[in-house]
């Protein structure tokens, strides 16, 4: 939820609207100081490989050379190729087109150490059975890690909901108590039974509150995984978010394609959307247009979150996806808003652009592949 | 505070006083003036701040408004800025705010402005009634 600059935005380089773009893989373009990049192919394309492959993808030292699977459907292959990574249907394609400094055998296959040592090249080392299997618990403790860190940031945003609910709960309460008052000594029966109606709205409405909220607050599942309704989570979205920040002086525009959909886990979704409007609105100061759309094309699904804010400063723009880097004061910003979001984006197989001009706005662009699954479920929204 | 003690005539009917209560939600405009009606004022509403400063600038309101109940967290004008407005042009009419959110730090702020209660809903009607009979005592007449 946090990250996007407010007064450290507003006043740098004012004069020289920036327009720049930066991606979740941004990190890997700027190797800085490191030495030359570890180059590592993963041998075994199934739920192990695919893992390690996202994990060792983020990590800006090593390079991924290549991937492999005797199996041409594995679903590691593809997302191998979402990510540029070159795929080879055998072996010793891979072991003779790449340079390499590491193999890792996924593959759970007992005889493959051996027949790979015989192949690989001198200077390559070998990752394989236990060693392997290591390193797909410690990829699992990262994704439960990251689930954690998730959670305890969403927590830690509910506090700036508490203005929010009150004003939400005590309003409806304020209506039940004068009216309940007025009841007690109110003879005319009609009266009574519009004063009755009056209080089982207010009573409504406050259940809502605390229906909306319980929902957002649950832990999320990766089993819970589907095809989301893209629209209809932005507004969900935007009603969660009008309790962290005062919505009424903002203009939203909805520019919606019908039947957007993405793949994935829609309360981690819900969270993302809830965060990315949080933070427009933050920069704008409660006075602007925030402008939501969905693009639908035959290979992708995009999201835009728009906003007329600060902007953002262009050598800010490479850290907003740091974890805890914020620019908000102590106490307002976990500095794990956006580290979070590129989390989720990525695994969903997506990924964020931002196009920021100081003191005009800023606009986030999630871009995620079109890639439903006839087994999976739908209207998960 | 016995009612209808201070009471004066507008358009030839008694009232204990006129109150102008500022409030985004139709909801609570309508069982304030409920409360208040019963207990002889004559009640106004406005739905912001915006709305408010055009009520006291029109007519005899700029002469007989009494007191000011008045929420925070409104659209266009919100209440802080329309605090600010009534004590700065109308030092004579006496604040209370009615809030959803209670937060220390501003009521400190707001009771420093002058704002003479600062109330939390929900409020009982009772405390709501002595709470604009306090605020009648504190009211100055309009210079004429």
């Amino acid at each position: 939820m946090r990250g996007r600059p407010t007064s450290e935005g507003a006043g740098a380089a004012a004069t020289t609207p920036a327009i720049v773009h930066t991606t979740v893989e941004s990190g890997r373009s700027n190797p800085s100081a490191a030495p030359l990049p570890m180059k590592v192919a993963i041998i075994g394309a199934g739920r192990g490989g695919t893992a390690l492959l996202d994990v060792l993808h983020q990590i800006p030292t090593i390079e991924l050379v290549g991937m492999t699977d005797k199996s041409p459907s594995a679903p590691g292959l593809k997302r191998a190729q979402e990510l540029n990574v070159p795929v080879y249907s055998r072996i010793d394609d891979l072991l003779h087109d790449q340079p390499l400094t590491l193999l890792m055998d996924v593959t759970g296959d007992p005889t493959m150490e051996s027949a790979l040592r015989q192949q690989t090249p001198t200077g390559a080392d070998i990752i394989s059975g236990q060693a392997a299997r290591l390193f797909w618990l410690l990829v699992q403790h990262e994704s439960t890690l990251q689930t954690e860190l998730l959670q305890a940031e969403k927590m830690a945003g509910f506090g700036s909901f508490a203005a929010g609910i009150a004003h939400d709960m005590n309003n409806p309460l304020q209506l039940i108590l004068g009216m309940a008052e007025n009841l007690a000594e109110e003879t005319d029966l009609e009266a009574v039974h519009a004063q009755a109606l009056d209080i089982i709205d207010a009573v409504k409405r406050t259940t809502a509150i605390c229906r909306d909220l319980t929902s957002y607050s649950r832990r999320t599942s990766v089993r819970q995984d589907g095809l989301i309704q893209v629209n209809s989570k932005l507004d969900e979205a935007l009603k969660i978010a009008r309790y962290a920040v005062a919505l009424q002086d903002i203009e939203i525009r909805k520019q919606y394609q019908p039947d957007a959909v993405v793949k994935g886990n829609p309360d981690k979704l819900l969270h993302v959307f809830v965060n990315l409007i949080t933070n427009a609105v933050q920069a704008m100061e409660h006075h602007g247009t925030l402008t939501l759309e969905t693009i639908s094309t035959a290979d992708t699904t995009q999201v835009r979150v728009s906003d007329t804010g600060c902007g953002i400063a262009p050598e800010l723009l490479t850290r907003i996806f740091e974890p805890f880097y914020t620019t908000k004061p102590p106490g307002k910003g976990t500095g794990l808003g956006l580290y979070n979001i590129k989390n989720v984006i990525q695994l969903m197989h997506g990924t964020i652009e931002v196009d920021s001009h100081i003191g005009q706005g800023s606009t986030f662009t999630l871009t995620f592949p079109c890639d439903p699954s006839p087994n999976e479920g739908t209207g998960q929204s | 505070m016995s009612e209808f003690k201070s009471g004066f005539f507008i358009g030839g009917e008694s009232t204990n006083g006129r109150v102008l209560v500022v409030d985004d939600e139709p909801d609570i405009r309508k069982v304030v003036r409920m409360t208040l009606q019963k207990a002889g004022y004559d009640v106004l509403e406005a739905e912001n701040g915006e709305k408010a400063i055009e009520v006291i600038n029109s007519g005899e309101n700029r002469l007989l408004l009494d007191v000011m109940i008045c929420d925070i967290r409104m659209p266009k004008v919100n209440g802080i800025e329309a605090i600010a407005y009534f004590r700065e042009n109308y030092p004579r009419v006496p604040l209370i705010v009615l809030t959803g959110f209670p937060d220390t730090d501003m009521a400190t702020s707001l009771l420093r402005q002058g704002v003479v209660d600062y109330l939390v809903k929900p409020v009982e009607g009772d405390i709501l009634k002595a709470a604009v009979g306090r605020a009648m005592e504190r009211r100055e007449l309009a210079p004429l």
